[in-house]
């Protein structure tokens, strides 16, 4: 696994995204971690320390995969460009339909059409 | 594990089980382009919710969702939402609504 700076990440997924459009899926992975292993944790621990933890993503198209992680500094920013290059990519579900709309249009026009020459 | 249905009862519960277990919980999206699905997970390892769509609006949900998520990681399970769910709020009218008819 290789573990990305944001930005080259962010490529990757971008990527990863254009690559399974035909076929393939894409999985990301939230997870709280401290990038520790258990006995540097435990030493962490007994000397009394306080653990740091990070929120580490993955992301995997069953082939390869790659990770980064945020911190509470520069998890905004991070999340904003990874929900623009969601909408972007995420285009195959299905949009609300519309014939509602469309109806409550032509209505609307009976109406406006119908109250002109009242007031005339 | 059987998908739930509401996204509500969805978001509420894995908010909930992240809270329970911040060091094992994880939150997994999976998307399939060329079946236009979408399948969000949370689990614990030792219990699963999951949650499938395939509507467009309903990656708004998902939106806020990992904003949750990143937020609560992040900075730790103690933060206070307000902030991130303040902001949704105003946002998303349609669920405000749903929940005063609840009440």
């Amino acid at each position: 696994m290789v573990l990305l700076q944001l930005d080259p990440f962010l490529n990757e997924l971008t990527s990863m995204f254009e690559r399974s459009t035909e076929k393939g899926t894409v999985w990301v992975t939230l997870k709280r971690s401290s990038l520790k292993s258990k006995v540097q944790k435990n030493k962490l621990v007994t000397a009394g320390e306080a653990i740091e933890y990070r929120c580490l993503i993955r992301a995997t198209n069953g082939k390869k995969t790659i990770s980064t992680t945020v911190g509470p500094k520069d998890h905004q920013r991070f999340q904003a460009s990874y929900a623009t290059i969601l909408k972007a990519h995420m285009t195959a579900l299905k949009k609300r339909e519309r014939k509602d709309k469309k109806k409550s249009a032509e209505i609307d026009k009976r109406e406006g059409s119908s109250k002109r020459p009242k007031k005339t | 594990m059987v998908y739930i249905t509401s996204w509500d009862e969805f978001l509420d519960r894995s908010v909930q089980l992240f809270r329970a277990d911040p060091d094992s919980t994880r939150y997994v999206m999976k998307y399939r382009h060329c079946d236009g699905k979408l399948v969000l997970k949370v689990t614990d390892n030792r219990q699963c919710l999951k949650y499938k769509t395939d509507q467009a609006q309903e990656a708004k949900k998902m939106e806020k969702l990992n904003n949750i998520f990143f937020t609560l990681m992040a900075r730790g399970p103690e933060v206070d939402l307000s902030e991130v769910t303040g902001k949704e709020q105003t946002d998303a009218q349609p669920i405000k609504k749903g929940r005063g008819r609840k009440q």
